[in-house]
């Protein structure tokens, strides 16, 4: 998961790494605090790559641009992605370098790439050779050793405070379990000072459990990863993927979860959500499906909702039985509901609905559930 | 005159231990694996006081297990955070494929796991994945029995449930499997896609390979690649999920996330399709096609 650069610099911050002062605003009428003053870098908080080129960073002189720009960004879409807020910060002055550390997920290797220019063009850069990159084993020391001999190939004085960044930033990518860590511009001053500019920071989802101030955060900002911090608080996965969805799944495994979505896209009905509510887990306690139902009848604009488990291991008269116990207990969710129920004690699960009278279309077949699903919507446009 | 050495991935008779034995998941795991007919001869708990579980030896630790059983598969049934240890302790023991189903393993362990495994020259599948089975024969993970069946298709899968259900549907239309792989939906994994395809090439009874890829990585171009390095001569179909994903969003596998150009189904269409392999966006297409092609040239070969 991508960090936003707002939550991956106080974090980085706060263990002593430099980068420029600032401030999260979720409107453009924010106060500023007096230790920021002109000029300043306006920026948006969305989680992907290439946010400069797209128009998502702009520069102000003056508090007057600095207001013009936070109207202009916030609310804007960039990259498929809606800006909630932006951090503004102090502008800060140095020779732009650039540092990438990051896994080959292929090799299992370690990648660093080092430039004594940054900037947006870094792929220019790297065409016409001014990019240095190395490969070698997915450790602290490998890598610091490999990004010093990158920066022997920088003919510049800064050589040794690039090798001192370069040391520090790959010490927090190794402390915090990243994956990927980009620093671009990577502010490199003739006094030996320096300043992370930007922060672009993938943690590995699997490794929270043992990452106590990556938790904190996402549950601190939880508005800002609600996907994450569902599954810490919750433990599966449950994202909103069109809030003005038509269907609502609630589905196990996620490569089924993302086809069926896939699907009924391709049928020209967007769902509500993505789920993996992994039925092996529940032993019992329908709280996971009494929460996703919750979460679904939430949705504006959910007209219909489409169960599919597939139960290799899991008797579906079991889940039966907690499904009629979820509904129950949800009697907000009043569109249809349609199970594709798929596995052992198929027979039993029928009766279990039948006994206790939940009007519950069950369907073994995927497609045709598909169809049963969208049947409310269909008739509707109709 | 070649002659083609067919190497199996696995025998069908390998001598197996469950690591990890004892606990809820291992011990019914153990059992239905045994029922597909899985040599399970022992099992391994270091806090277990028992012996044996339900018939079958269990040793505190893998090097006591190999040396009395001369196993060298194992399926680890143990937590996300004790994979790594499970996996070193294996290799250690001398087993040479090893299956880890827990999901959740962190990348880091995973790097570890992945220069252990390597060094030892074994074969890990995993993490995060259902495991593998020889239809009829071999079932080393919890496949579902409802999806599988001897046939002539090899499948490999970075999803277990959308594996089930293309697999389910193609059984129903008659054409089994003669090897599966879930290789699992991480990002770092000891076996890849291009990794098997050397099998099924060479395996003589396989006739169609089955992929089910999704959206993130580049282990789909990877298996590209491969296909073109390889001559590859047997149709491919592959099924990719997530077209819809929205960049910088983990769909449930760690692995399922697209960055910047890295990731997208674009990218792996294209590759696929330049390889020659046939891709597809819905199931049923996909199932229609292998009916066609591996269906129609299985049943012109019977009459010939």
């Amino acid at each position: 998961m991508m960090l936003l650069e707002h939550d991956a610099k106080e974090l980085f911050a706060a263990v002593g790494v430099p980068v420029p002062r600032g401030i999260l605003a979720a409107t453009a009428d924010v106060a500023l605090p007096a230790s920021l003053a002109a000029p300043f870098m306006v920026k948006a908080q969305i989680p992907v790559g290439g946010r400069g080129k797209a128009g998502g960073i702009k520069q102000a002189a003056s508090v007057a641009e600095l207001r013009h720009g936070l109207g202009e960004l916030l609310g804007k879409t960039i990259r498929g992605q809606t800006v909630r807020a932006c951090r503004i910060e102090q502008g800060v002055e140095g020779m732009e370098c650039y540092l990438s550390v990051s896994l080959d997920p292929t090799q299992g290797r370690l990648r660093v790439l080092l430039s004594s220019e940054g900037g947006v063009d870094i792929e220019a850069h790297a065409q016409r050779g001014a990019l240095h990159s190395a490969v070698g084993a997915f450790n602290e020391h490998e890598a610091i050793a490999a990004a010093s001999r990158l920066a022997d190939s920088i003919a510049s004085p800064a050589r040794e405070t690039i090798v001192h960044a370069a040391e520090r930033l790959i010490a927090e990518f190794f402390a915090f379990e990243a994956t990927l860590l980009e620093v671009n511009p990577l502010f490199i001053r003739p006094d030996g000072s320096w300043t992370a500019g930007d922060l672009k920071l993938v943690i590995d989802d699997n490794a929270l459990v043992r990452q106590p101030r990556l938790c904190d955060l996402i549950r601190r900002r939880a508005d800002d990863y609600p996907e994450m911090a569902l599954k810490l608080n919750h433990g599966f996965d449950f994202v909103v993927v069109d809030p003005d969805g038509e269907i609502g799944l609630v589905t196990t495994g996620a490569g089924l979860s993302m086809q069926m979505i896939d699907e009924l896209e391709e049928r020209g009905h967007p769902a509500f959500n993505f789920c993996d509510i992994r039925t092996g887990q529940l032993r019992g306690d329908p709280t996971r499906l009494i929460n996703v139902f919750q979460w679904i009848a939430a949705g504006r604009n959910v007209h219909s909702v489409l169960i599919n488990f597939f139960a290799g291991i899991t008797h579906l008269g079991e889940v039966a039985k907690l499904l009629v116990s979820a509904l129950t207990a949800v009697p907000e969710l009043r569109v249809p509901v349609t199970a594709r129920l798929i596995g052992n004690g198929y027979d039993e699960a029928i009766a279990v609905f039948a006994a206790a009278g939940y009007p519950l279309r069950v369907e073994p077949d995927l497609d045709r559930a598909i169809e049963l699903a969208l049947a409310p919507l269909t008739g509707a446009q109709r | 005159m070649t002659v083609t050495i067919h190497v199996p991935f696995v025998a069908p008779d390998v001598e197996t231990i469950v690591q990890g034995m004892t606990g809820r998941t291992g011990r019914r795991h153990a059992q239905l694996m045994r029922a597909y007919g899985t040599r399970v001869v022992g099992g391994v708990s270091p806090k277990s006081d028992s012996d044996e579980v339900d018939g079958v030896p269990v040793f505190k630790t893998c090097i006591e297990a190999v040396a009395a059983t001369g196993a060298i598969a194992s399926v680890a049934m143990v937590p996300p955070l004790s994979v790594l240890d499970a996996i070193r302790e294996a290799v250690a023991a001398g087993i040479k494929l090893i299956v880890t189903i827990a999901e959740g393993m962190p990348v880091r362990d995973a790097v570890a796991a992945l220069e252990i495994v390597r060094a030892a020259g074994v074969h890990w599948i995993g993490p995060s994945t259902p495991g593998l089975a020889i239809p009829g024969k071999l079932k080393l993970g919890f496949l579902p029995d409802v999806s599988l069946a001897p046939g002539p298709l090899g499948i490999i899968a970075k999803s277990g449930t959308l594996s089930y259900e293309v697999c389910h549907r193609l059984v129903g239309r008659g054409l089994g499997q003669s090897l599966w792989v879930g290789v699992g939906g991480d990002p770092v994994k000891g076996t890849r896609f291009g990794d098997i395809l050397p099998f099924m090439l060479t395996d003589p009874s396989t006739h169609g390979i089955v992929v089910i890829g999704e959206i993130g990585g580049s282990e789909e171009e990877e298996l590209a690649a491969a296909m073109s390095a390889q001559n590859c001569t047997k149709p491919v179909y592959a099924l990719i999920a997530g077209r819809t994903v929205r960049e910088g969003i983990t769909m449930g596998h760690a692995g399922a996330m697209i960055q910047g150009d890295v990731g997208t189904i674009a990218s792996k269409t294209e590759a696929l399709t330049a390889a020659g392999a046939q891709v597809f966006t819905r199931i049923r297409d996909l199932v229609d096609a292998v009916a066609t092609g591996v269906g129609k040239a299985k049943g012109e070969k019977a009459c010939s």
